[in-house]
């Protein structure tokens, strides 16, 4: 069955084949949550890299594909079901791209695509401010905040696959984009 | 009083908080204990108090949110003056802190 795709469609079949897969399995050592902030630190030493002339440009590069990669591997650490996580990376066409694949359960993607459909309608600014006004008064987490400052202060491109699998899994399929370097953003 | 880890440091001296280092906390749960100490300093009568983030070099969306959750706190109580300090050299905070002014719009948001 062809996975159903929310965001920017175009974004899912771009080619990371020449980039940097790393997968994040669980091993004896179990995958914690702190492996999210030192991959999203390995990529961003390793992309960063070509932009390291300009000092401004590689401080900027570095931080941008570093939060980028630290929300959506966070994401992919808290949410999944047992499993590993494939991550691939690379620059192409004047921007970072990551793409992080892992399983997650059947009432965590209808919860996520719900938030999807309203970003659909509405301006990633206004849903942010309106979620953080949501999250003063309840405790919950998993509320997207993460994605939201994604799109809204990183002017992100994003696309997101859901495709079923066996035992009502779904193998969710998360590829973003941001413009490099940095400066040439308005 | 002062809670840390390996990766970050926050205190508060007189009405002023201090955050600094790289904040990678694991959600609301995580940031709470961050949260009621600088809560607590909101609601402890002063008529201002200023959250310095000059030395805060990385912060994830719990930490934005706990950031805004504490900006709605102050907003609610009239008579207080919040001023945030930040830097241009931490490129994150040029992006996502203005959001606070935002949301409180009589925050007064220094950006060196």
């Amino acid at each position: 069955m062809a996975p159903t795709v929310y965001g920017i469609e175009s974004l899912t079949d771009i080619s990371l084949d020449s980039g940097t897969r790393l997968t994040l399995t669980d091993g004896p050592l179990q995958l914690g949550w702190k492996h999210s902030g030192m991959t999203a630190d390995f990529i961003a030493e390793v992309m960063a890299l070509p932009f390291s002339r300009s000092r401004k440009d590689y401080m900027q590069a570095h931080h941008d594909i570093g939060y980028l990669s630290n929300e959506l591997i966070e994401n992919a650490v808290k949410f999944r079901q047992p499993g590993e996580i494939l991550i691939e990376a690379g620059i192409s066409e004047g921007s970072f791209l990551i793409r992080v694949k892992n399983t997650i359960d059947g009432a965590t993607a209808s919860r996520f695509q719900q938030l999807l459909r309203r970003l659909q309608s509405k301006d990633p600014g206004e849903l942010l401010l309106e979620q953080i006004e949501t999250n003063a008064i309840s405790s919950a987490s998993g509320s997207g905040l993460g994605l939201l400052t994604l799109l809204s202060d990183y002017d992100a491109k994003m696309a997101w696959a859901f495709e079923e699998n066996k035992n009502e899994r779904i193998i969710l399929t998360t590829t973003a984009a941001v413009a490099m370097p940095p400066s040439s953003n308005p | 009083m002062e809670i840390s880890d390996e990766n970050f440091r926050v205190w508060a001296e007189q009405n002023e908080v201090y955050f600094d280092g790289v904040f990678r906390l694991a959600g609301p749960d995580a940031y709470a204990p961050i949260y009621s100490l600088i809560s607590g300093l909101l609601h402890d009568g002063h008529k201002q108090v200023t959250f310095n983030l000059t030395g805060l070099e990385f912060l994830n969306s719990s930490g934005i949110n706990l950031l805004a959750k504490l900006t709605i706190e102050a907003r609610k109580m009239g008579d207080l003056l919040l001023i945030v300090k930040g830097t241009h050299q931490y490129p994150w905070q040029a992006k996502s802190l203005p959001n606070l002014k935002k949301l409180h719009p009589l925050l007064d948001l220094r950006l060196a």
